[in-house]
Parts: C-alpha cells; sequence; structure tokens
C-alpha cells in the first residue's frame, strides 16, 4: 500500500515485508518428526518393560531429544536410531546406580552388541556425558535374583532349590574374592557371576549337587551360560585351593577342584587373612625365583655351587613342595618372548633411491602377458560355468 | 614399583600412518597390471600395494591420494611413500611427491605391575573410561595431546596420537579418494 503524495500531504511510504509461507507462520516444519516420536515411545516403552522408576523415562527422554538434534544422529540409519534408544535408557539407569547391562538391552532390542557399542561411545561423547561405571555387588543382586532356583517347579528338583539370601550373600563374597584375586579386572563381569553363583549354589548343599555340572546349573536357573564362565569356574577354584593350603586343618586333607567345594564356607571366613597371606607369599616366592634366575644367569659356575649348596641342606624326597604362588592369571600364563630391541634406525627419509630398489615391485613385460593370460582363461572358465 | 625406581620403560613405535598426494589420476587398472605384489579392490575403487622394505602397505586411490600404513617410523614412513611414488613414476605416471603429512602414531609399552582397572578409572574420571562388556582395558584420553591411550590389566598400554586430523574415506569417496 502506498499513498501518494499530494497536495502538501507526506508522502508514505511502506516497505512490503517478504511472503510469509503457511508452513513458517504456523510451526509446522518446528514439528518432531515421525522417526522422533517413533524414537521416543520406544524410550518410554523400553523404560517400563525394565520397569524404571518414572523420573528415569524423562531423562532418558531428555538425553534422545537432545542427541537427536545434532545433524550425525539425525541423517543415521533407523538401525541406529533404534540402538540410540537403548543407550539412552542405559544412560540414565548408569547415572542413577540402576543394574542393567549391554547385553540384557541389546536381547529387549534385538540389536548387534557392536552397533550399540558404536552409539553407546558416540553419544556419550556427543553429549560430554559422565557415565559411572557398573557396580558389581548390585550386579550380582540383580542377576542372581533371575536364577529360577528359589521355588521348587517341575523342573527344578526340591534338592536343588536354595535360599534366595543365602545364595546371594555367598555369591557376593565369592565375587569380592574373584575381584581381589584378579579374576574381575579387565574382564566381563557376567562369566565372573556366574562361575560364582554356581559355586555358592554347590557349596550350600554340596552332598546333592557336587555332580551337576554348570552348564546344567544354567540350564535349571534357565539363564544362559555365557562362553568365559567354565574358565572363570576353574580359575576361581583354583584360587580357592591356594586358599585351603594355608589352613591348617585343610591341608591334610589333600583336596582337588571338587572336594573343595565342601569347604568354601570356611574358606570365605578367613578369605581376607588367606589372600593377604598367599599374595605375600606368592610375591616372596617369585622373587626368590627371579633372584635364582639372575645368579645362573651371571655365572653358571656360581649357579651350580648354589644349587648344590642347597641341595645339601635337604635330602632328597623331604624338600617341601612349594605351593604355586596366588598370582594375576596373565602372570601365571607362561612369559612372552622378549622381542629385541629394534636396531637403531639410520634412515632419514630423504635417501637416494635407485632403480633397481623400484624393479622388484614392477612386473616385466612377459609376466604381464602372463598375467592376462591367466585372467582371460579365468574369465573364460567363469563364463563356461555360469552360461547366460 | 616404588615412586623413585629407576626403571626405563621401553615405548616402541608399532605402527606409522601417513598420506600424501601424487597430483595426478592414476589409472587403477594399469597399476594393478603392471604392479607386482598389488590387490585391486575394484568394488571399493582402490588398490593395495605392499613394500618389502620398509614394510608398509599403501592404499591407492585414482585421484592420486595415498595412504601408507605399517612403518615403524616416521623417518620409514616417508621413505616408503617417497619408494611408492618412485615406483608410480615407474609405471609412467607422472607423479610428484607432495602433501606429505603423517597423521597417526601407535606405540606399545609395558608396565612392569598389573592395574586394577576399575580403580584406576574411578580415580582418573573424567579422562579415563572403563566398559569391561565392550573392551578388556581402560580408555584414557589426553586432549592436550590429542592421544588415546588403552590400558590393559596386564600392564601394557597401547598409545594413539594423532598427528593430523584426518577423515577416512567412505565408498562414495572412492573417486575423489580420502579428504
Amino acid at each position: 500500500m502506498s499513498a501518494a503524495g499530494g497536495q502538501g500531504r507526506p508522502f508514505l511510504r511502506v516497505f512490503l515485508a517478504p511472503e510469509v509461507t503457511y508452513s513458517r507462520s504456523t510451526g509446522e516444519n518446528d514439528q518432531v518428526s515421525r522417526s522422533q516420536q517413533r524414537g521416543l515411545r520406544r524410550v518410554r516403552d523400553l523404560c517400563r518393560v525394565l520397569q524404571l522408576p518414572s523420573t528415569f523415562e524423562d531423562t532418558a527422554v531428555a538425553y534422545y531429544q537432545q542427541a537427536y538434534r545434532h545433524s550425525g544422529i539425525r541423517a543415521a540409519r533407523l538401525q541406529k536410531k533404534e540402538v540410540l534408544v537403548g543407550c539412552c535408557v542405559l544412560i540414565t539407569c548408569r547415572q542413577h546406580n540402576w543394574p542393567l547391562t549391554m547385553g540384557t538391552v541389546c536381547a529387549l532390542l534385538y540389536a548387534d552388541l557392536d552397533v550399540f557399542s558404536g552409539t553407546y561411545m558416540q553419544i556419550v561423547k556427543l553429549l560430554g556425558l559422565d557415565v559411572p561405571s557398573l557396580c558389581l555387588a548390585d550386579l550380582v543382586k540383580t542377576y542372581c535374583s533371575s536364577f529360577r532356583l528359589f521355588q521348587a517347579s517341575p523342573s527344578v528338583p526340591a534338592k536343588y532349590v536354595e535360599d534366595k539370601e543365602k545364595m546371594l550373600s555367598r555369591t557376593l563374597q565369592l565375587v569380592e574374592l574373584a575381584d581381589e584375586t584378579w579374576l574381575v579386572t579387565g574382564r566381563h563381569p557376567l562369566p565372573v557371576i556366574t562361575a560364582a553363583t554356581f559355586l555358592a549354589w554347590q557349596s550350600l548343599q554340596p552332598s546333592h549337587r557336587l555332580t551337576c555340572s554348570l552348564a546344567r546349573f544354567c540350564k535349571l536357573a534357565n539363564v544362559d551360560l555365557p562362553y568365559p564362565a567354565s574358565s572363570r569356574l576353574q580359575e576361581l577354584l583354583s584360587v580357592l585351593l591356594r586358599m585351603a593350603e594355608r589352613l591348617a586343618w585343610l591341608q591334610v586333607l589333600k583336596l582337588d577342584k571338587r572336594s573343595v567345594v565342601k569347604h568354601i564356607g570356611d574358606l570365605l571366613q578367613h578369605r581376607h587373612t588367606l589372600v593377604r597371606k598367599a599374595f605375600r607369599d606368592g610375591t616372596a616366592e617369585m622373587e626368590a625365583g627371579e633372584k635364582e634366575l639372575r645368579g645362573r644367569c651371571q655365572g653358571p659356575e656360581q649357579g651350580k655351587e648354589e644349587v648344590a649348596s642347597s641341595s645339601l641342606d635337604l635330602p632328597e624326597g623331604k624338600r617341601p613342595a612349594s605351593p604355586t604362588p596366588l598370582l594375576p592369571p596373565c602372570m601365571l600364563k607362561p612369559p612372552k618372548r622378549i622381542c629385541p630391541p629394534p636396531p637403531v634406525s639410520t634412515v632419514t627419509g630423504d635417501e637416494n633411491i635407485s632403480d633397481s630398489e623400484i624393479e622388484q615391485y614392477l612386473r616385466t613385460p612377459q609376466e604381464i602377458k602372463d598375467f592376462e593370460k591367466a585372467q582371460a582363461a579365468r574369465q573364460a572358465a567363469r563364463s563356461v560355468s555360469n552360461p547366460p | 614399583m616404588d615412586a623413585d625406581s629407576d626403571v626405563a620403560l621401553d615405548i616402541l613405535i608399532t605402527n606409522v600412518v601417513c598420506v600424501f598426494r601424487t597430483r595426478c589420476h592414476l589409472n587403477l587398472r594399469k597399476i594393478a597390471l603392471e604392479g607386482a605384489n598389488v590387490i585391486y579392490k575394484r568394488d571399493v575403487g582402490k588398490v593395495l600395494m605392499k613394500l618389502r622394505k620398509p614394510r608398509i602397505t599403501a592404499t591407492i586411490w585414482s585421484s592420486g591420494k595415498i595412504i601408507c600404513t605399517g612403518a615403524t617410523s616416521e623417518e620409514e614412513a616417508k621413505f616408503g611413500a617417497r619408494r611408492l611414488a618412485r615406483s608410480l613414476q615407474k609405471l609412467g605416471f607422472q607423479v610428484i611427491f607432495t602433501d606429505f603429512k603423517v597423521v597417526n602414531v601407535l606405540a606399545v609399552c609395558n608396565m612392569p605391575f598389573e592395574i586394577r582397572l576399575p580403580e584406576f578409572t574411578k580415580n582418573n574420571r573424567p579422562h579415563a573410561s572403563y566398559e569391561p562388556e565392550l573392551h578388556p582395558a581402560v580408555c584414557y584420553r589426553i586432549k592436550s595431546l590429542r592421544a588415546t591411550l588403552q590400558i590393559f590389566s596386564t600392564g601394557s598400554i597401547t598409545v594413539t596420537v594423532l598427528k593430523r586430523k584426518y577423515t577416512l574415506p567412505t565408498p562414495l569417496d572412492s573417486e575423489q579418494g580420502p579428504t
């Protein structure tokens, strides 16, 4: 609209604003996208399935919305967006010390653990979150509660039913023992907890349960048997045997990995002292062994004299057997071959390169012809076997 | 190990990644035909060429961008890259060796003691993160040095230092090569 100037009237010029589209005026484009809406619904559903408090749901939803604001997430594939749902719920649970494993979340979402781990690390970095580690004690309580051994049923005979509190208490002690003896650090927690639960269950009524294997136990309890659980079980039994060697009334019994289960209660009662003693003796044994080795390396004749003198001290057959020291599993394995230090390199990067050095990376004309013939023959063979 | 003990730690560089440009288009088919020790990955549009001395593997794109991996020092990486450029020159390409840069250095080191990872992580937040369900090592980031350390309970440590920011190519970049 403009008003033309006329007889002394001021000239008014109004600049028209550019046309505003309907979508911009109503904020239609600001609406949440369909995939984001679906994701937010999935977050809420997952929180309800896991029976999490409502505050967790709000936090997880907030994280999902924050993550969705990043262009990398908005443009990601649907698979990643579905996994993002689980990541937000997991982070929320971790921040509230609610024990939830990645395996559980992946199982509920039918997600691949590799995709989940990549998305999880990305989200933690993107949102700058500080995610506390999973508390082992809480995980033990939650995981043990899922074992179906606390009530008799057609699949679980009465002799296999156990009191939940007793089993939980003993499992916790065994897991603490595993933690102190280097069986937990650097390893997936669930196999250790499974092995500890099995031993706790066996030790509470060993007369009926010693014949039951770990695999059968997991089947009875209706839980999956993690692959490394058997190795963790053997390691835990070795630790218990080392501890038993320090108890006077068990030394005479000559226990093995089967019979030591009956005495787990005693061992756990004195575990702090026994473990400390076993480690101290183990370290002393190792240092003595190293000194002897160094002595032998320095002078074989000197070493021989030492060995001879030590053998004269005690007659053969009466030398006390030295128990294997209680050490972290990585130290019990045979030491890796020490790589010889690489020779000092004199390469500067700017040396001259002679033609003869390059010839080895180029085919001769004859080799090129042979290669082409071989390729043609292969193509022909393929076309014969796969006719159009 | 005491704080005052004089134990020297050996840090061994195991891998150096570098990139350079040839400033000319490269015919990958010709390289695959006339070069020795090559693998032609037609589906992703690149050629892998391995050198014996130094022991490096080069990934060659038709745009003339090349990544070399496997060297055990920066000087060796440069020497290997130049050797590769020379090989391509011998094949008849008008190669000019330019834009050489070392992008990544990987080293390993062994501590003479074991490490309790949960306690270590607790005492070193927020630099350290430990997810035993995903990986058996603690990931420790030093932002100022652009370094990432993987710390294992055995005492073994892997150090990765990013020297230059570099984006790995995607299949869509096979024509253009890495950025």
